[in-house]
C-alpha cells in the first residue's frame, strides 16, 4: 500500500515536471477557504537556516502574525543547514513513517530541492493553488520556474530571489574591481585581506560558480550535465584560484565557514571583502550596527550569478493546511514588503509590482534604500547545471585539502 | 542488587539506551562500501589523525597539570580552596570555552588588540593562523582549560580515600620536596583511582564537536567535525559514510584508550620508581614557581575568555585595533534580548527536568546501597560507560531508534539522553555523600519511633542537603552544556543555548555564537552560585551541617 502511494506520488512529479510553465490559475476561493479552515489550530514545523538574528526576527514576527490572523503555529526549527532538514526527512521515509512526519515546512533550493524532488519526498503540486501565488514574477523571472535547472513544477513556492553581491571596504579598496583579473591583481597586492566562504557552504559554492560563469568561454556547455569533460571546462577557474590562494587570509589554509563568518571578520577588520546573495545586506547591516558605514557593493561586469530561495512541504507533513497558509502569508505583499526592507531583512522580493493594488505598490514604493547597495545588475547568470556543484565541491576538496 | 528496585531503575535508565545506541550504530555502520568511501574522502587520514593527537596531547597535558594544582595547593595550604578556583572553569560549558577562547586569542582577538597599536605596531590585525590551526594548538589549549579543572575534581575525590597527609608528612620527614612527595608517593595511589574519569577526558578529547567547531583546524576539520558535516548532508551515500565513520570513531577511540591505558600503567610505575633513585629534590621553588605561573596562565585565559564572549555579544563593527566596541551597548543587548528569552527558558526548563529527575532516581538508589560500597562501585561504573563511548556513534546508533519508535523530536527522548550524561555525575557526588552519613543518626531517630521515611527527611535529608543542591548545579551545568544529545533526540526541535551557539559557531557567526556563549556560560554559574547561597542560608541556625 505504502509503494502504492510512492508510485502515485512518482507519477504526479513527473507529470508536474513536463509541465515547465506552469498554469498560474486563479486560486478557487472556496476551496482555499477550506485550507484555511483546516489549518486553525495547527503547529507548523518550518525548518529554515538560523544562522542570521535578522532573518530569526522576521520569522519570528511572521510567526507572531500567522498566529493572531490565522491561528497557525509556525515554529521556527534554527538548522545550521537545511540538509540536515532533508536527511532527517530521508531518514524517516527509511524508517517508514509516511504521516507525521518532523518537519512541515522547509526553505529549501537548488541541490536539497532536487534530492527531495527525486526521491518523491515532497507534497504537492501545491503552489498554484495558493492565492498569492498569482502576484509573483513568473515571466520576468525565470529562476521561480526553474531550480538550478530543475523544473520546481508546483511542489516549492518562490520566497526570494537574489543576486550574488560582493561587499568590500571602500577605505581599502579604492578602485571598481568588478572583473576577476582586476580582482585577482588586487588580491595579489594585499595578501591576507580576502577569502569566500569555505565550500560546500553555499556562498563559497556561488562564488565557484560565480567565477566559473565569467571564466568560462562557452556558458553554454554549463547548462548541460557535466561530463568527461569537466577538468577542461573548468580549467580557467582552478588556475584563477591557485594563483588567488597564496595571497588569500591564512594563505588559504583557512577559510571563513559561512556568509555571516565573513561578515564577521569584516566588522573586526580581519577582511575587507564579503559575499551575500542580499544585494542589501550590507545596508542592513550598516543600519543595525553591525558594519562600519565605509562598506562598497559591486556585481561583476559579465553578470551576477542568480537564484531564487524557495518554500516546500514534506510529504509526510501532518499539517500541510497549515504550511500552506504560513506560505500563502510570507508571499503576501505585506510579509514581501517587510522582507524587502533592509531595515528587517532586506532580500528582494519575488512578486511583479505591476500586478499589485495601488495600495500594495505603496508598501514597496516606500522601502528605504542604503549607499552600499549596487544598482541592479547588468545580466543574471542562471545557475549552472546541478551536477555541476557536486563535481566543483568535490573537486575543490580534492585539491585544497591537504 | 538485583533485589533494589531503585538500583535496578537507575542502571536500566543509563544502560539499555547506550547499549541499544552503539548496537545500532555498529548495526548501520558496518557497510563495506561507505567504509571505502570513507577512507577515500580527501585529508581523512589527517583528520583522524588530529583527532587522536589532540585528544591525547591534551590529556597527558591536563593530567599532569591537574596533579601540579593538587599538589601545590596540598603542601601550600589552600587545597579547600582549590575547587573554588576550578569551579567557573569547570561549570563553563565546553563549546562557550571554546567560543571564548576564539574570540580571545584570533589575531583580531581581545589579547592582541590590548597591545595593538601601541606594543606591536598593528593597525591591520596580522595574517596568522593561530586559532583553527592545522597543528590542533588552539584546540588542545581549549581542552586542557575544560579537562585540568575536570581532572583537579576527580583526584580531590579521590584525595579523600588516600591518607594523603600523612604520606606527605612522612615523605617530607625524608626529606623530599613537596613536588616530588606528591609525584613519588601520593599520585601513585590516586592515579589507580581516577582511571575512569581520565578515559572519559580522552575519549571526549577525540570525539568532541563543542570544542572542535570554534578552536579546531579547518582543512581538514577533526574527524568527528568530519562526521558531523556528514551527517547533515542530504545525499543519502553520504549519511552512509556518517555511519561507518562513527564505527571507525569508536575503533580509534577503543584503541588509543588501550595504549593510554597501557601508557597509565607505565606511568604510574615510573612515578614509584623515581621514589628508588633516594634524590630527594627538596629545593623545588623554581619548579613549584613554574608550575605555579602556568596553572595561573591558564586559569586567567579561561576566566579572560568569558571576558571576551561578553565583549562581543555587545559589539557591533568592531575594527581592528579599538580595545572596547563602540556604539550603543545597551540598545544592542536589549536588541537580542526576546530572541535570548525565550531560548533561556527551554533550556532552563530542560536543565531543571533533567536535574530533578535524575536526583529522583538517584537519591533512592543512593539509599539503599548506603553500606554496600561494592555495590556503589559497579553501579558507578555502569553509569560511567556513556562517557567512555564516543557521544557521537552511540548517539546516531540512538537516533536511528529514536525515529523507528517514534519518539524522536520529544521531550521525553531529549530528557532521557540529558539524563544519560547527569547521572554518572549525580552518582558520584550523592552515593559516597550517602555513604558518609553517620548510621547512628539513624538508629537514634528509629528509637525515638520515627518511621523510615519521617527519619529521611528529617535527619537524612538535611545532612544530604549540601551534597543535594551541588548535585543539582551540576546536573543542571551538565544539561546545559549538552549539544549532541539536544540536536539528535530533539529532532532539531529544541532550540537551547547549547543548539543555538553550535549552529552559529558551526556557520562561523561569532557576534551570534557569542550572545548564546554567554547564556552558555552565565546559567551555570548562576545556579552554582545560587546553590552554595541556598544552603548557607536554609541551614544558618544549625551547627554541624555541612555548608
Amino acid at each position: 500500500m505504502l509503494a502504492g502511494q510512492r508510485t502515485g506520488r512518482l507519477l504526479r512529479v513527473l507529470a508536474a515536471s513536463v509541465v515547465l510553465l506552469p498554469q498560474v490559475a486563479a486560486a478557487d476561493i472556496d476551496e482555499w477557504e477550506t485550507v484555511v479552515a483546516e489549518a486553525r489550530g495547527q503547529t507548523v514545523y518550518f525548518n529554515a537556516w538560523g544562522g542570521e538574528l535578522a532573518i530569526n526576527r522576521y520569522i519570528g514576527w511572521a510567526a507572531e502574525q500567522l498566529r493572531t490572523k490565522y491561528d497557525v503555529e509556525l515554529r521556527h526549527v534554527k538548522v545550521t543547514d537545511i540538509a540536515e532538514a532533508v536527511s532527517r526527512i530521508k531518514a524517516e521515509n527509511a524508517a517508514g513513517r509516511g504521516r507525521g512526519g518532523s518537519v512541515d515546512l522547509l526553505w529549501i533550493n537548488g541541490e536539497n530541492f532536487a534530492s527531495l524532488q527525486r526521491a518523491g519526498l515532497l507534497y504537492g503540486p501545491w503552489v498554484h493553488s495558493t492565492p498569492n501565488a498569482t502576484l509573483i514574477d513568473w515571466q520576468g523571472n525565470p529562476t521561480t520556474l526553474s531550480d538550478g535547472s530543475m523544473a520546481t513544477g508546483g511542489f516549492e513556492m518562490p520566497w526570494g530571489t537574489a543576486a550574488l553581491t560582493l561587499f568590500y571596504d571602500s577605505q581599502q579598496v579604492t578602485q571598481p574591481l568588478d572583473d576577476p583579473t582586476a580582482l585577482l591583481q588586487w588580491i595579489e597586492a594585499h595578501p591576507g585581506r580576502f577569502s569566500y566562504p569555505q565550500p560546500p557552504a553555499f556562498l563559497g559554492t556561488a562564488f565557484l560558480k560565480q567565477l566559473l560563469l565569467v571564466l568560462v568561454e562557452d556558458t553554454d556547455r554549463l547548462q548541460r550535465p557535466v561530463g568527461d569533460d569537466f577538468a577542461q571546462v573548468t580549467q580557467p577557474l582552478w588556475s584563477w584560484l591557485d594563483r588567488a590562494h597564496p595571497s588569500l587570509w591564512r594563505r588559504g589554509r583557512l577559510f571563513p565557514l559561512s556568509g555571516p563568518a565573513q561578515r564577521d571578520l569584516l566588522a573586526v577588520g580581519e577582511l575587507d571583502w564579503m559575499l551575500s546573495f542580499n544585494p542589501s545586506e550590507a545596508d542592513r547591516a550598516i543600519g543595525q550596527g553591525d558594519l562600519h558605514e565605509t562598506i562598497g557593493a559591486l556585481h561583476f561586469a559579465a553578470g551576477a550569478l542568480a537564484n531564487s530561495h524557495f518554500l516546500a512541504i514534506p510529504y509526510n507533513s501532518s499539517a500541510t493546511a497549515g504550511a500552506r497558509v504560513a506560505a500563502n502569508f510570507l508571499l503576501s505583499p505585506a510579509a514581501q514588503a517587510r522582507k524587502a526592507n533592509e531595515q528587517f531583512w532586506g532580500d528582494p522580493t519575488v512578486l511583479d509590482t505591476d500586478k499589485l493594488s495601488a495600495t500594495q505598490r505603496r508598501l514597496f514604493d516606500v522601502l528605504p534604500s542604503g549607499a552600499a547597495t549596487p544598482p541592479t545588475p547588468e545580466r543574471f547568470l542562471a545557475e549552472p547545471h546541478p551536477s555541476w556543484t557536486t563535481r566543483l565541491e568535490q573537486a575543490w576538496l580534492e585539491r585544497y585539502v591537504r | 542488587m538485583l533485589r533494589k528496585p531503585p538500583i535496578i531503575i537507575l542502571l536500566c535508565v543509563s544502560v539499555i539506551p547506550t547499549s541499544a545506541g552503539v548496537l545500532a550504530a555498529l548495526w548501520s555502520g558496518l557497510d563495506p562500501a561507505a567504509l571505502t568511501r570513507v577512507l577515500a574522502t580527501p585529508g581523512v587520514g589527517l583528520s583522524i589523525a588530529s583527532s587522536i593527537w589532540s585528544g591525547v596531547i591534551a590529556t597527558g597535558v591536563s593530567l599532569l597539570l591537574a596533579h601540579l594544582a593538587v599538589a601545590l595547593a596540598a603542601s601550600g595550604g589552600w587545597r579547600a580552596r582549590l575547587n573554588g578556583f576550578a569551579l567557573p572553569l569547570l561549570a563553563m560549558p565546553h563549546l562557550a570555552m571554546g567560543i571564548g577562547l576564539a574570540l580571545l586569542l584570533a589575531p583580531s582577538g581581545v589579547l592582541l588588540r590590548a597591545v595593538s597599536p601601541w606594543a606591536t605596531g598593528f593597525d591591520l590585525p596580522p595574517d596568522w593562523l593561530i586559532v583553527q590551526d592545522p597543528a590542533a594548538l588552539s584546540l588542545i589549549l581549549g581542552l586542557i582549560l575544560k579537562e585540568t579543572c575536570f581532572l583537579i575534581m576527580a583526584l580531590m575525590a579521590a584525595l579523600a580515600q588516600v591518607p594523603s597527609a600523612e604520606l606527605q608528612l612522612q615523605a617530607r620527614a625524608l626529606g623530599y620536596g613537596p613536588l616530588k612527595a606528591w609525584l613519588a608517593v601520593t599520585a601513585p595511589l590516586l592515579q589507580r583511582q581516577i582511571r575512569l574519569p581520565l578515559a572519559a577526558v580522552l575519549v571526549f578529547g577525540i570525539g568532541n564537536v563543542e570544542l572542535a567547531i570554534p578552536l579546531g583546524p579547518g582543512l581538514p576539520p577533526t574527524f568527528s567535525v568530519m562526521l558531523w558535516h556528514w551527517f547533515t548532508n542530504p545525499d543519502p551515500l553520504i549519511n552512509a559514510q556518517a555511519y561507518a565513520g562513527t564505527v571507525l570513531l569508536l575503533l580509534a577511540t577503543t584503541t588509543t584508550l588501550a595504549f593510554m591505558a597501557a601508557a597509565n600503567t607505565l606511568l604510574t610505575r615510573l612515578l614509584r620508581r623515581t621514589a628508588e633513585s633516594g634524590r630527594r629534590r627538596s629545593h623545588d621553588g623554581f619548579a613549584r614557581g613554574v608550575a605555579r605561573s602556568v596553572l595561573i596562565v591558564g586559569w586567567s585565559t579561561g576566566i579572560l575568555a568569558i571576558a571576551a564572549i561578553l565583549l562581543r555579544s555587545a559589539a557591533g563593527p568592531w575594527r581592528f585595533p579599538a580595545l572596547l566596541p563602540g556604539g550603543d551597548w545597551l540598545s544592542r543587548w536589549l536588541d537580542v534580548l526576546p530572541v535570548a528569552g525565550s531560548v533561556a527558558a527551554t533550556t532552563i526548563g530542560l536543565a531543571v527536568a533533567t536535574a530533578l529527575c535524575g536526583l529522583l532516581l538517584v537519591l533512592p538508589a543512593a539509599e539503599r546501597c548506603r553500606r554496600d560500597r561494592r555495590t556503589r562501585a559497579i553501579v558507578g561504573a555502569w553509569l560511567f560507560v556513556p562517557l567512555l563511548v564516543p557521544q557521537m556513534t552511540f548517539l546516531f546508533g540512538m537516533q536511528v531508534l529514536l525515529v523507528r519508535l517514534h519518539l524522536d523530536g520529544r521531550i521525553v527522548a531529549v530528557l532521557w539522553s540529558h539524563l544519560i550524561f547527569a547521572l554518572p555525575y549525580l552518582w558520584g557526588l550523592l552515593a559516597p555523600a550517602r555513604a558518609t552519613i553517620d548510621p547512628r543518626y539513624q538508629s537514634v531517630a528509629a528509637t525515638l519511633g520515627a518511621t523510615p521515611l519521617r527519619t529521611w527527611f528529617t535527619v537524612t535529608a538535611p545532612l544530604l542537603a549540601r551534597s543535594t543542591l551541588l548535585a543539582f548545579a551540576l546536573a543542571f551545568s551538565v544539561s546545559v552544556a549538552l549539544y549532541l544529545p539536544t540536536l539528535f533526540a530533539g529532532a532539531g526541535r529544541f532550540a537551547t543555548a547549547a543548539t543555538e551557539a553550535a549552529a552559529s559557531a558551526g556557520s562561523g557567526n561569532l557576534r551570534l555564537a557569542s550572545v548564546h556563549g554567554l547564556l552558555l556560560a552565565v546559567l551555570p554559574l548562576t545556579v552554582f552560585a545560587l546553590a552554595y547561597t541556598t544552603n548557607s542560608l536554609l541551614f544558618r541556625n544549625r551547627r554541624g551541617i555541612p555548608r
